[in-house]
């Protein structure tokens, strides 16, 4: 079975040809702005012109209803991430000219990048470093900088960041994705941090789209892009992709704000729909003020979150969070099923210990209903529906999930993990980091400074 | 109780909307220039009226973004040149009716109302009388002008069906149910799925309620009722977002309202005449012919513009039993399909599975939720579709022999 990923313009003047046969993942641009996607098995392909229609009818009904200028603006997001979207009556009826609104839509960004800093941890992975590397260095609005955190023992990446003029290398020893990102910023010089991962190839528009996301909404902490899979060749991509969702967030922009948190807090914040690691981006003023990556979580520690943990904390203290979809990376998803396995353990470990995290830090109890309802309710559903569907392949990853449940909430309960003091904080004057309590919630005023041996017994 | 049903062309303003009597609702039908863009059930607390705000808000809320959509693609096939689909098809409408003349009198009405700006290159309208006790069908077909009265002594709708199919010329097929009225825009909905795609092998379209008088009827169409969508959607012989596809072949449309390549029904034999016989096993006819086109590697197009209005079941008994038909035509369908289709098999055990854990399901659910009315509906299903697995099909193979037999 082979699956191609392919990318269709619906913005040119003659009908679209679908070139697909075969299965295949295929994702509707206008222009450069990404309206959707679709997976298709052979006996669907290839798509008629009336198919395409509806599909570009329904994808640019939804862009112009988020986006479009009379339509209103970014649509905020609800408890659970998602948005409405209603355009009125008389806007509807009003409506002209649909096409020449794509166009501006899909209109390159003017703003330049060199305020973004661009930051890229990795780990023994030098071929992917490569070709993310290349593409950074491919922008149509070149960064600012490009800062490689090679966190592996022996610091080989820096044989591949030597081959691109503007990338510097550090090397970061302590292993940690959350310790190696605090590296990166405390080196970064820019106002704008943004991130992505060496299994990532950034679109050419990425860094400027930050910047225009940025610069057109000034009240954003943090920004968040969309992830489309990079290839979809081997059944545990296929996998993530298509039956757990990827990393995907959709194709319109959310702003995640004062709606989001009113609704959610009670719940629990699901800040992990906001997007994720491989491609989001900061304000350097924003870690000032609520802290870095917490070292306790990410891959290396107890698994991933990091990211999804900062985000509450910005929602938490009153910040708000933009999804711009038309910053957009591609992702090379784990090509094998034991890292699969591998990844949602880990993945669900993490999740726990976030929570736990968050629920240490700000008491919202809606982050142990989480850990102790809403998962293993999650985890039923999942039986359930495998036990319906006769899928063998979510019975396979359930028992990791549940076992990275389970170690994550071992890890929380563990006093010695709860009382670590793991988000250092990032400072204008003398060393950049700074580690203070993590349960802490207003500024300390005697920040504590470690040295690096207390830090790695901490995050061990 | 009732649900009044409203029409809405959102490109004119909105109605004042004033519930009289007993009406508990509306039922609106949202139309932009006359396609219908969204259905939807708004409730009236008992004394009030749907507020001129509440009303703006459920049109936004479910019908805009699908106009949205449609002027989308009106703009984008005004760039992208249109396949020439070749010189207008003929077509041919069967209506299979038995004892319900004043059903087959408000279709044949609606349907004269449509003829004179038909697009197709020839109409024929043809009325298979299956076996009805008196004279009365006979009678109102004669009321009408250019519809031709074809008999069809034995008893089942697929005998009709295939009594169509023998005497019909049109290049398309289309079979109406008598308990239906056609939409203004039929004609001309059918006419559109076939000039944009005239490969397919079938067109079926959205069937929305007559009338919501009673509470089976408006229960119906809270689960959904004939629900297919809004948006055209093509089937063929797989799906990504179904593994089961094409077994679960109920998604394609409903044979109520329905229309073919009549020489590919030809070539195909025509209908299962041992489904459909009527009072023991009253249906899965429509099931089969769409599967079969669908493995005969034809598309069926869906195309929610050729719409009817079905009358459903009146009393909560005949839609109890209505779902008991429904599991019991599936389940022959689903024992004839693992007989004729061995390609398919590992699906159609796939289905036979997710069919009762997902009835079984949907019951309890429906039991804790304390709707005991929803649960005995769910349970009168089961009950059928147990009752279909256990040698219905061959029990019904055998009926229809005997039909055929003792009117020959």
């Amino acid at each position: 079975m082979t699956w191609r990923v392919v990318h269709l313009d619906l913005s040119r003047e003659a009908p679209p040809v679908d070139p697909a046969e075969g299965h295949a993942f295929i994702v509707f641009w206008w222009g450069s702005l990404p309206l959707g996607a679709e997976a298709f098995v052979p006996e669907e392909l290839p798509l008629s012109q009336d198919q395409i229609l509806t599909l570009a009818g329904r994808f640019a009904a939804k862009q112009l209803a988020a986006r479009g200028p009379s339509l209103g603006g970014v649509p905020e997001a609800g408890r659970d991430g998602r948005v409405e979207l209603e355009p009125t009556l008389a806007d509807i009826r009003a409506c002209r000219g649909a096409s020449a609104v794509l166009d501006a839509l899909a209109a390159d960004p003017q703003t330049p990048a060199d305020d973004v800093s661009v930051i890229v941890c990795t780990r023994g992975r030098p071929k992917l470093l490569r070709s993310c590397l290349a593409a950074l260095d491919a922008q149509r609005a070149p960064p600012g900088e490009i800062i490689v955190v090679d966190n592996s023992e022996s610091g080989d990446a820096q044989v591949v960041s030597a081959h691109f003029r503007r990338v510097r290398h550090l090397h970061e020893k302590r292993p940690g994705l959350s310790v190696a990102r605090n590296t990166g910023v405390a080196a970064a010089t820019r106002p704008i941090i943004a991130f992505t991962d060496d299994d990532v190839e950034v679109d050419p528009g990425w860094t400027g789209q930050v910047a225009r996301a940025f610069a057109s909404a000034p009240e954003a902490d943090a920004i968040t892009g969309l992830v489309l899979p990079a290839s979809l060749s081997t059944p545990a991509q296929r996998f993530y992709e298509l039956q757990l969702g990827g990393f995907g967030t959709g194709y319109v922009p959310v702003r995640f704000g004062s709606r989001f948190r009113s609704e959610g807090l009670n719940h629990g914040l699901q800040v992990w729909r906001l997007g994720a690691g491989a491609n989001m981006a900061f304000r350097r003023e924003t870690f000032m003020r609520v802290g870095l990556f917490d070292e306790r979580l990410g891959a290396g520690a107890a698994g991933c979150s990091e990211d999804s943990e900062l985000w509450y904390r910005i929602l938490a203290d009153g910040g708000s969070c933009l999804y711009e979809p038309r910053a957009v990376v591609h992702h090379h998803h784990r090509p094998d099923w034991g890292g699969l396995e591998e990844q949602m353990q880990a993945y669900m470990r993490g999740h726990v210990a976030a929570l736990g995290a968050q629920y240490l830090r700000y008491r919202h109890r809606g982050n142990l209903r989480r850990i102790g309802l809403q998962l293993p309710q999650y985890f039923l559903r999942v039986a359930l529906r495998a036990l319906r569907d006769g899928s063998s392949d979510h019975m396979r990853l359930l028992l990791p999930q549940v076992r990275g449940w389970w170690g994550g909430l071992t890890l929380v309960l563990r006093p010695g993990w709860r009382r670590s003091h793991a988000v250092p904080q990032l400072s204008d004057h003398g060393d950049p980091l700074v580690r203070r309590s993590s349960q802490s919630r207003s500024p300390v005023r005697r920040p504590v400074t470690t040295s690096l041996g207390e830090r790695s017994e901490q995050s061990a | 109780m009732p649900y009044r049903i409203v029409d809405l062309e959102l490109s004119e303003p909105l109605p004042e909307l004033v519930p009289e009597g007993v009406e508990d609702g509306f039922a609106l039908v949202g139309r932009w220039h006359g396609r219908p863009v969204g259905f939807t059930l708004q409730p009236v607390p008992p004394g009030g009226t749907l507020s001129p705000r509440a009303l703006r808000q459920a049109v936004e809320r479910e019908f805009t973004r699908k106009v949205l959509a449609l002027e989308v693609e009106a703009e984008l096939s005004g760039r992208w040149p249109h396949p020439d689909p070749g010189p207008a098809p003929s077509l041919t409408v069967a209506v299979c009716t038995k004892d319900r003349p004043q059903g087959l009198a408000r279709l044949l009405e609606s349907l004269e109302v449509l003829r004179p700006a038909s697009p197709f290159r020839s109409l024929e309208v043809l009325v298979v009388d299956n076996a009805s006790a008196d004279a009365a069908t006979r009678e109102v077909v004669g009321d009408f002008v250019g519809v031709r009265y074809v008999e069809e002594p034995r008893v089942g709708l697929d005998f009709a069906r295939n009594a169509a199919l023998r005497t019909a010329a049109g290049d398309l097929l289309a079979f109406l149910d008598d308990d239906v009225v056609v939409d203004s825009g039929w004609l001309d909905g059918l006419y559109a799925a076939w000039s944009d795609y005239p490969n397919a092998g079938g067109y079926t379209g959205l069937v929305l309620p007559l009338r919501l008088d009673s509470s089976a009827q408006i229960e119906f169409e809270r689960r959904g009722g004939f629900g297919r969508g809004f948006t055209r959607i093509h089937h063929r012989g797989a799906k990504m977002h179904n593994a089961l596809h094409p077994v679960g072949v109920g998604v394609v449309g409903a044979g109520c309202n329905m229309a073919f390549d009549r020489r590919l029904l030809d070539r195909l034999g025509g209908f299962d005449e041992a489904l459909d016989t009527g009072a023991p096993l009253p249906g899965g006819g429509d099931l089969d012919i769409f599967y079969r086109v669908i493995r005969a590697g034809r598309t069926i197009v869906y195309e929610p513009g050729f719409t009817v209005f079905h009358e459903h079941r009146e009393t909560l008994n005949q839609l109890r039993r209505q779902y008991w038909s429904w599991g019991l035509g599936f389940m022959a369908f689903l024992t004839k399909c693992r007989r004729t289709d061995p390609a398919l098999h590992p699906r159609h055990s796939a289905m036979l599975r997710w069919w009762f854990v997902d009835k079984t399901m949907g019951f309890v659910k429906a039991s804790v939720q304390l709707r005991p009315g929803r649960a005995r509906m769910i349970a009168a299903e089961i009950r059928g579709g147990i009752q279909g697995l256990l040698g219905e099909y061959d029990r019904s193979l055998e009926r229809s022999r005997r039909i055929r037999e003792g009117v020959a």
